[in-house]
Formats: structure tokens, sequence, C-alpha cells
């Protein structure tokens, strides 16, 4: 009777809790502000680090800007609750904050002990006085920035209900050491860290849909050959190596099909191949170039790139009915289509005055929208995991850099310095 | 009583419930919302062994004094008028010298995709191929690869170094 009793109020309490939490829905990022107080973390126990909190703090602020959410409350507007370390909803001198128009607060401390960090972060409601979530982040002192992205994640998944994609890494090309390599960085552009070693041309990287492989060309074996690269082992193998072009690889959702162009039989076509390397479908059959497959999220269909009409135009095809159509109708140079993980929007570049600017539209076609307007060329645009974001390569500043910008083309900011050519962005799944 | 009692053993299930699976809100403990993700955990990415790997390097296939680089238009494999001009000049040197092989490496200026470029490089070599084919030399003597934009001729940008830079060269094979 009793157990029957909490049962039936745990099933009760299913469903209210998921009515009880409260999500701000945020269409169109920019337009609206949430007023936020970002206070610098303080230390709790062991020895004091200014760089740890300066660290945390500066990697949160860029995460959660970046997401165009948030207005910022002045720092230099904040009162002695700043400093107090209290982080239960019942030490926090809410009036005190909202007095300054904030609406919510971010309050944290952390403790060193040798190289322990310990870090404790909350996110607050100033106007309901409560506590919306928190973690307790436990690492090495290098872990830091990890831990703010880790964070900022978070404060996205609870104000929208969709996490942020700070915490992924972003996979690109670099000429730095000389030969154009395989790179991996954060989101914010730090921490790059060299895949390979190849000293002759690596191109084209794109991510597994789990995110725990990478898929590039290689010219190592005087082809331009496709591998496959496990990023936690760094196995590395060479899986398809027909004669002529292995490029654009693009692995399906399900993980057990590869798209790729392949020019085998004397003409550029998109061909379906298992994860071996084995053939086994042909996608396309015109008598021009046709490259640069992007998958729609469900696996059933393909953007690509074709001049079967003249000029390169972005197709979609059904890869199970074979039904293609045109997708772009204006300018006469569109390339490198990148499907959005929601599956609504195909973003892509087209040349207009001689110059290659970022564009998104419906993949029926409406709707299109430009969001750069040069300097420069911008191309190789792609989402984020969350579809928050489109990184991009971009030669405005000099040398060919990474960019990041929001879907709506604002809160555009470089990543990568201008020292060295960077270009082939690529967005890992959230790991 | 039994009830009261009942209520309150309700209240503690409840509570644990909410505790457990992080989401029931609003929170009314402050640590009720707090999990505990161990950073140190993770595992970290494997930097790539740096060993070098000799042999593996762009093939430098020697440049022939004898056959010269065509150029082509923006987005173009088409042979112009001049480029079949150098083309025959090309295949007369191959036909005086027939123990010659020969690469013909397709390039693109570098606007536009990639992979787009890499497509049209090879289109650009296997037409010059095809045209020296076509011209009486053996197609056993010539092989095609493409690098796409990914070996400009000239580093600059503008109308002058793109040029220069959508071309087919012919390179000795050992």
């Amino acid at each position: 009777m009793l157990r029957w009793f909490i049962v039936c109020l745990i099933c009760c309490a299913l469903p209210w809790s998921a009515l009880a939490a409260t999500e701000i829905e945020i269409s169109s990022p920019g337009e609206q502000s949430i007023p936020l107080a970002l206070t610098w973390f303080l230390p709790n126990q062991g020895s004091q680090s200014a760089r740890v909190a300066a660290e945390f703090n500066e990697v949160l602020d860029a995460d959660l800007d970046l997401s165009g959410l948030f207005r910022f409350v002045s720092q230099a507007a904040f009162l002695d609750d700043a400093e107090h370390v209290g982080l239960y909803s019942t030490q926090v001198n809410f009036p005190q904050w909202r007095m300054l128009g904030a609406e919510t607060l971010i309050k944290g401390t952390y403790s060193l002990d040798g190289e322990t960090l310990v870090v404790e972060a909350r996110l607050f409601d100033v106007v309901n006085r409560r506590l919306l979530t928190g973690r307790r982040y436990v690492g090495e002192r290098k872990d830091v920035r990890r831990m703010a992205h880790a964070f900022a994640d978070l404060v996205l998944k609870e104000l929208t209900g969709e996490a942020g994609p700070f915490s992924a890494r972003i996979a690109y090309i670099s000429d730095q050491s000389g030969d154009k390599e395989l790179w991996l960085m954060d989101v914010d552009g730090k921490r790059p860290l060299r895949l390979t070693n190849h000293r002759s041309i690596v191109l084209n990287p794109d991510f597994s849909p789990r995110g725990k492989e990478v898929l590039f060309t290689s010219y190592r074996a005087n082809n331009p050959d496709l591998y496959r690269k496990e990023i936690y082992s760094g196995k590395e193998a060479k899986i398809s190596y027909k004669q002529g072009l292995n490029v654009a690889g693009r692995m399906a959702p399900n993980e057990r099909e590869i798209a790729l162009t392949l020019s085998k039989d004397g003409n550029p076509e998109i061909y379906l191949i298992g994860t071996s390397g084995r053939v086994r479908k042909r996608v396309t059959d015109s008598w021009g170039i046709d490259s640069d497959p992007s998958w729609s999220p469900d696996g059933s269909r393909l953007a690509f790139i074709s001049n079967r009409q003249g000029n390169p135009h972005v197709f979609i095809t059904d890869i199970f009915s074979g039904k293609t159509e045109r997708l772009t109708r204006r300018g006469k140079y569109n390339a490198t289509p990148a499907w959005s993980p929601k599956g609504d929007r195909i973003a892509f570049t087209r040349q207009e005055g001689g110059r290659f600017d970022i564009y998104t539209i419906n993949t029926d076609g409406s709707d299109e929208r430009r969001l750069s307007f040069g300097p420069g060329n911008s191309e190789h645009p792609r989402w984020s995991p969350d579809g928050r974001f489109i990184i991009y390569s971009s030669d405005k500043a000099g040398n060919r850099a990474i960019y990041v910008m929001r879907t709506d083309g604002t809160g555009a900011r470089r990543l990568t310095d201008t020292k060295s050519d960077c270009r082939h962005p690529a967005w890992s799944p959230r790991w | 009583m039994k009830a009261m009692q009942m209520f309150k053993i309700a209240l503690v299930v409840l509570f644990i419930f909410g505790g457990l699976v992080g989401c029931a809100k609003p929170v009314t403990d402050d640590q009720a919302n707090v999990t505990q993700p161990d950073m140190s955990q993770q595992k970290e990415v494997k930097v790539a062994d740096d060993k070098p790997m000799h042999g593996d390097a762009v093939p430098s296939h020697d440049k022939m004094a004898g056959l010269k680089r065509i150029n082509f238009d923006f987005d173009q494999f088409t042979l112009s008028a001049e480029a079949r001009s150098v083309l025959g000049e090309n295949a007369k040197y191959l036909s005086a010298n027939s123990g010659v092989k020969a690469v013909i490496e397709g390039h693109c200026d570098e606007r536009g995709s990639d992979e787009y470029n890499l497509a049209l490089g090879e289109s650009r070599a296997i037409a010059a191929k095809n045209y020296l084919v076509s011209l009486g030399v053996s197609a056993k003597r010539l092989s095609v690869i493409s690098y796409g934009e990914e070996k400009p001729l000239s580093n600059g940008s503008g109308e002058s170094a793109w040029a220069q830079n959508r071309r087919a060269e012919f390179k000795a094979v050992n």
C-alpha cells in the first residue's frame, strides 16, 4: 500500500518537474538579451591565484558574449556582494544585484591545492532569488579553461534548453609547421595541437558524427587519398586510395558509410563507400564536376556542388530515390554546402563581385540570407553542433584565418592569428 | 498519525528522486542540482607521433626544359588557342624524346571551394592529356594529378597572381 503510494507520487512528480523548468525561448540571438552579472571567482581554500580567476572569467565571458544572449552588467558597478564567498542562495544579497539591473548572476569559488584545482560555479536567478544551476569541477590547474567552457555550456542549457558548443573542439588545416597539416584547437582558438605529421598536403577535415575520428585527404602517398584518424589514440588508416581524387569525405550520421568524391571513372562523381573503403554506391552521374557532399542530419539526402548546368551550384539529392534538385538559383558560383545540425538550413559560399561571402538558405530554396559582407573572401562555412554559430575561414586580415560568427551574421571574431594560413575548420560534436 | 508518517516518507522520496535526476525545479536546496564532473578523469587528446615520414613528401617532379605550362580562365578547363599551340610544341618535344614519361599537374587559383578546385584541377590536367593524346602522344606516357589550389605559383592575391596559378604543368617521372 505504502509502496504503491510512493510510486504514484514519483509518477506525479515527473511531469510536474518538467513543467516547472523555466526556459527562456530565444529564437534570434542579438535581439533579446538577459542582463547578467558575471563576478570574478573568489579563493575558497588553498592558495590564491589571480591567474586562475582571471582565466576562468575571461573564457566564460568570451563564450557567453559570443552567444549573444546576454548584456553584461558593468563590473565597475559591482557592490560588496561580489566580494562575498557564500554560494547558497540564502547568502547572496539579491536586492543588491537587482538594483544594478542584473536578472541573472554568476558567482563561484576556486581552491588551488598544489596542482589540484576545484572550481564551484553557480548561476542564480536574481529576480526569483534562487539557484538555477551549479557545478563543482575537480581537475588540475591546467584544466581551468575546459572547466569554464563546460560551465558556459551549462549556463546556455539552463537558460535556453540547448547546451552550448564550447566544450567541443575545432579541427582545421594550418601550414604553421611548414606544411599543410591537420590541427585541433579549442573553440576560442586556444591550445592548438597538431594531429598529423605527413609533411605533404593535408586537406578537408571532417569529424565522424560521434566525434571520435577525423576524416581527411592527404597527398602523403603522392595521390589525394582519404584517411581516417582516431583522435584519442592517434591511430591512422588510409581508407580510399583509388587512382585520381579521393576527397571531400563526409561520414554518414549512422557512421556506416562515407560520402566522398572519386574520379576513378575519369570524372569527379560522388560515391558512398563503406568505412573500409569499398565502393557501395555511385550517387551522382553527370558530365560535369560533382563534389563537396554534406549529409542531411537524418542521413537520407546529400547537398553537393555541381556544374552540370554550367556554373557551380548547390544541389540536393535523395540517396535512396536519386531525385536531385538544384538549390541555389542566384549567383554564378555557389560552393561548399554545409547542412545545419537541425536540418532546416544550408550554409554555402557565393562569389559576388569577385569575392566569396557566406550565405544560408532553407532546404527548399526559400529565405536566402547573406551573412558576411567582406572585406576579402569568407569561405568554408560549418555549423556548431548546436546550430548557434558558423565557423569559417577568411582572408580579410591578411593570411587566411579561422573566424566564428552567430548564424545571423553578427558577433564575428577571429580565432587564429594571421602568421600562418589556416583554413577548413570543422566543429566537433559535443565531447 | 499513520497518514502523516506516510506523507513524510513520500516527501523524503520525492526529495531524493529530485536530487538523483538533477532536473527537478525549482531547486529548493542549493546543493541539490550540483554534480561533480571530474575533469581530471577526461581523456586527453593524443598528439601526433613526431617521427618524420621520410620519402612521403610531396613529389618534386623534375621540371622539364622542353615542356611548357599552359594557363586557363577562371572556373574553366577548356583549352584556349594559345594553350593548344603550347601543347602542340609539347607534343613535338615528347615525340622527339620517346623515352620520356610525364606527369601533368592541374592547378587552380585560390578562389572557390577546395574540393571543387581539386576536381577542376584534374579536369584541366585531363584536358591537356587528351589533347596531347589526340596529337599522337601515347596515353601510357602521361599521367595526371590535381593539386587544386594547394600549390600556387604565386602567393599573391589579385588577377595577375590568380591567372598564373590557373595552370597545367608537365613534370618528368623517374
